[in-house]
């Protein structure tokens, strides 16, 4: 295999993951809801997941805990995504919207 | 170019695209609609990095349960003719686009410098026994930390759906 092939390249999938950090970041402040707020949450661990992948696959030998630590990943953000379902269902509960700009009180 | 490039061009695409569209589309929906986009992009890539494992691990547990869960947060939100468009102020946009350009570019700036060498080389394969021993071997306390993660979040989000007090 030649090296010259675009995809046995770094930089490559370090600019996409880099890419999908900024679109994540843009959305997380951007965002009205905390839904969209979420989505975007979703997208930052996507590129830290192929940041690691990329780095990792790339190194020196080739070690396993790029890919172990990018299903760690996906652990956390499954975890996060149910914790915040449950808080999106609470807030509209008590609230009757989920605008992230106006949640002003945190009485239980 | 090879075939496989073209692909490899078109699967970044897709994954460019699906980002822009979570982030940029005025409606929750089509957003979602473009991260589970952005996800097949990346699993994609994946595929492209020699981690045939991982591709499917993201295509089953973010397409299959995470843009699943999104979905009915969605759907749970109230109605949506009730629901204001995601745009805010176009003065809140620039402010957020200035501040992740600045910070893309400081850390386009740090990655340039630090894997100049790093170009041209073939991407190593994983297999999935390796991947099981390194899971099973030497990180035994962080899969059990994250199997706990799950567990106690999974109840946390039953106890807060379930015992909050609703106030409309």
């Amino acid at each position: 295999m030649t090296g010259d092939l675009i995809y046995h390249n770094l930089h490559i999938y370090l600019f996409a993951s880099l890419f999908l950090l900024g679109c994540g970041l843009l959305g997380v402040m951007y965002r009205r809801t905390l839904i969209g707020m979420l989505i975007s949450m979703e997208l930052i661990m996507n590129a830290a997941g192929l940041n690691l992948v990329a780095l990792a696959s790339f190194s020196a030998q080739g070690n396993a805990y790029g890919i172990a630590f990018t299903l760690f990943i996906m652990g956390i953000a499954a975890a996060e995504a149910a914790i915040a379902l449950g808080i999106i269902i609470t807030v509209f509960r008590r609230f009757g919207h989920i605008e992230g700009g106006q949640i002003r009180e945190m009485k239980g | 170019m090879t075939p496989g490039e073209w692909i490899f061009i078109a699967v970044m695409a897709t994954t460019l695209a699906g980002a822009l569209a979570a982030v940029l589309s005025g409606s929750l929906v089509y957003a979602l609609f473009g991260l589970v986009t952005a996800m097949f992009g990346v699993a994609g890539i994946y595929i492209y990095l020699n981690a045939p494992f991982l591709a499917m691990m993201q295509i089953l547990i973010y397409v299959g349960a995470i843009s699943i869960l999104i979905a009915f947060a969605i759907m749970l939100a109230g109605p949506m003719y009730l629901r204001p468009r995601e745009w805010t102020t176009p003065k809140k946009f620039v402010a957020a686009l200035a501040v992740v350009l600045f910070s893309l570019l400081v850390l386009v700036g740090i990655i340039m410098g630090s894997f100049r060498a790093a170009s041209g080389v073939r991407p190593l394969t994983v297999t999935t026994e390796e991947l099981g021993r390194v899971f099973l071997d030497k990180l035994t306390l962080p899969f059990e930390a994250i199997s706990l993660l799950i567990v106690v979040s999974i109840i946390g989000a039953i106890m807060l759906a379930l015992f909050s007090k609703g106030e409309k």
